[in-house]
């Protein structure tokens, strides 16, 4: 693979994990899944 | 009877991965990967994602916000916001109707050439590879000269298409408890397989080159109109909205739980899903370019060519494994249309009307699925592919855009963004502010309308689409007149009477 291949797949990888384990973090800080 | 009780979720891990397999479909693997490459790699990268943010996580949070406010699918929701508008509901309701008449049959080939897979029957080696395509069109779909030559039924594809209606039946019939259930298998299996797929495409030689075809940037193609309008058809057509289901998934929210987390993980992992699907792709790609010996132009990496041509091409010339690899992928396919076709039917279709007529879910499962079973026959003859190319333009494209354009407005500006904005927050897990209002109000139906606009009105209405004559119409004119007729249909059931069947207004955890 060509480094411009290599870059963009870090940083699209980073965008996905960075994302994720953001919103992971915030499961239950508001909602409550029972009524 | 009218229902005392809303289905619920058994949890909230199961409607994740509910929304998850609805959004996580065949496009990610046939459409995705292949515009990446078309529009300049990393660069499309760039206004896919922003795409994402300022169009499809904004239109996800108000489906299902719409959704678990109301307590209803689409037309209900609209009902809602004033009587005037439940037509607007129905809309999305017919073109996911009509989209899972012929995605049934797709998985239906599917589940056909997994068994074929086993013998490889287009054959190996490069006499195999050269018979890929004429096997496809010629033994499997024995496709005919035009959508007016019907030709027979072909007996496999049905026999496969009842066995996908049956399953989806079993799975449906019982409501969402049993849908979440079913869909935390239907996500995890083929992210496991497209796992098994990634490696077995990595090991083959030039695999390499292909993925720098997918991924390398040509940043010079920003400025190409036609990349963001790819990349902004992509969003939305990836995440499944705009198809009324995402209306009902959210009704089966409890009132007190989380919408806007739910939206960013549910789109997240869609596209994260699309992005490692390219690299089990675009391996293949490189690995056919290299044993063929022919330029990445000659290779169809998108639509039913890539997965009905291309990887049993792949398959004919893999050195070893060549049989497993392609019952592996096959019914990895299986796997990630069938949770889409049982959110088109049952979120799309069957909630709501059992939200205006109160019918028996069982029953009403039984006759969907039996209509659109035998709506479907029409793409198992000779002539399905062409009616399919036609269909699916027509709802799957024009229908989910103009109607989601319409819902984001009409919920922007008649019923309040701030307001629904302010209902979402006060359950989530964390607040968005006055920004989701604007998105809502006009970067979403704006987006929506410049797809439509710049890949259908400008090409349909000045050429006749695909060059099809059917009698003294030509392709452009069915679509017209598909969704005149559904609209049409929508007006109607917004005036039917839902026959005292009406739902409670306290809605209570069944």
């Amino acid at each position: 693979m060509t480094t411009a291949a290599i870059v963009t797949t870090i940083i699209m990888s980073l965008v996905f994990i960075i994302g994720l384990v953001f919103c992971f973090t915030q499961i239950g800080k508001g909602g409550k899944w029972e009524d | 009877m009218a229902e005392l009780t809303r289905e619920r979720w058994g949890g909230r891990s199961f409607f994740l991965f509910a929304a998850m397999g609805s959004a996580i479909g065949l496009g990610n693997v046939w459409r995705f990967p292949a515009l990446t490459y078309e529009y300049g790699g990393g660069a499309f990268l760039i206004a896919w994602i922003i795409g994402l943010i300022i169009l499809g996580i904004p239109w996800m949070m108000m489906e299902f916000g719409m959704g678990r406010l109301f307590q209803k699918g689409a037309p209900g929701v609209f009902e809602g916001i004033g009587k005037k508008w439940e037509w607007l509901g129905w809309w999305p309701v017919f073109v996911a109707f009509l989209i899972v008449t012929y995605y049934a049959v797709v998985i239906a080939w599917s589940l056909n050439y997994a068994a074929s897979s086993a013998t490889v029957a287009w054959g190996t080696g490069e006499a195999g590879a050269a018979n890929a395509g004429a096997y496809f069109y010629g033994d499997v779909l024995n496709l005919s000269s035009g959508p007016t030559a019907l030709g027979g039924l072909q007996w496999p594809i049905v026999g496969a298409l009842v066995g996908v209606w049956v399953i989806l039946f079993f799975i449906m019939f019982k409501g969402a408890r049993v849908i979440g259930k079913v869909a935390v298998w239907t996500v995890i299996i083929p992210w496991a397989l497209l796992i098994v797929l990634l490696i077995r495409g990595l090991t083959l030689p030039g695999a390499a080159e292909g993925l720098n075809y997918y991924l390398a940037p040509d940043f010079g193609a920003l400025t190409n109109p036609d990349l963001w309008f790819g990349a902004f058809s992509q969003i939305a057509f990836t995440l499944s909205l705009g198809m009324a289901g995402m209306f009902a998934y959210g009704s089966f929210i409890a009132k007190k739980a989380d919408i806007n987390n739910n939206a960013f993980i549910t789109s997240f992992s869609n596209c994260a899903t699309s992005f490692f699907a390219g690299f089990a792709v675009f391996s293949i790609v490189g690995f056919i370019m290299q044993a063929l010996s022919v330029p990445v132009g000659e290779v169809s990496a998108s639509g039913l060519g890539l997965a009905f041509v291309t990887y049993p091409v792949a398959i004919s010339m893999m050195p070893a494994m060549a049989a497993v690899t392609g019952v592996i992928f096959f019914i990895c396919f299986f796997f990630l249309g069938i949770d889409s076709a049982f959110f088109l039917t049952y979120g799309g279709v069957i909630a709501p009307l059992r939200d205006k007529f109160g019918w028996g879910r069982a029953k009403v499962t039984a006759v969907i699925c039996a209509i659109a079973l035998v709506i479907g026959l029409i793409y198992t003859t000779g002539s399905g592919l062409y009616w399919l190319d036609i269909v699916d333009r027509t709802v799957s494209f024009y229908g989910l855009l103009i109607t989601g354009a319409l819902a984001c407005i009409v919920v922007g500006w008649v019923y309040g963004a701030d307001k629904l904005r302010e209902h979402m927050n006060a359950t989530s897990d964390f607040k968005i502010g006055a920004w989701f209002d604007w998105m809502i109000k006009i970067v979403v139906p704006a987006g929506l309308l410049f797809v439509v606009s710049w890949g259908g009105f400008k090409n349909d209405i000045v050429d006749a689409y695909g060059g099809y004559a059917i009698g003294p119409f030509n392709g452009s004119h069915i679509i017209w007149i598909i969704l005149a007729v559904t609209l049409g249909l929508s007006f109607w059931l917004q005036a039917a009477k839902t026959r005292g069947l009406k739902a409670p207004k306290e809605v209570k955890e069944e």
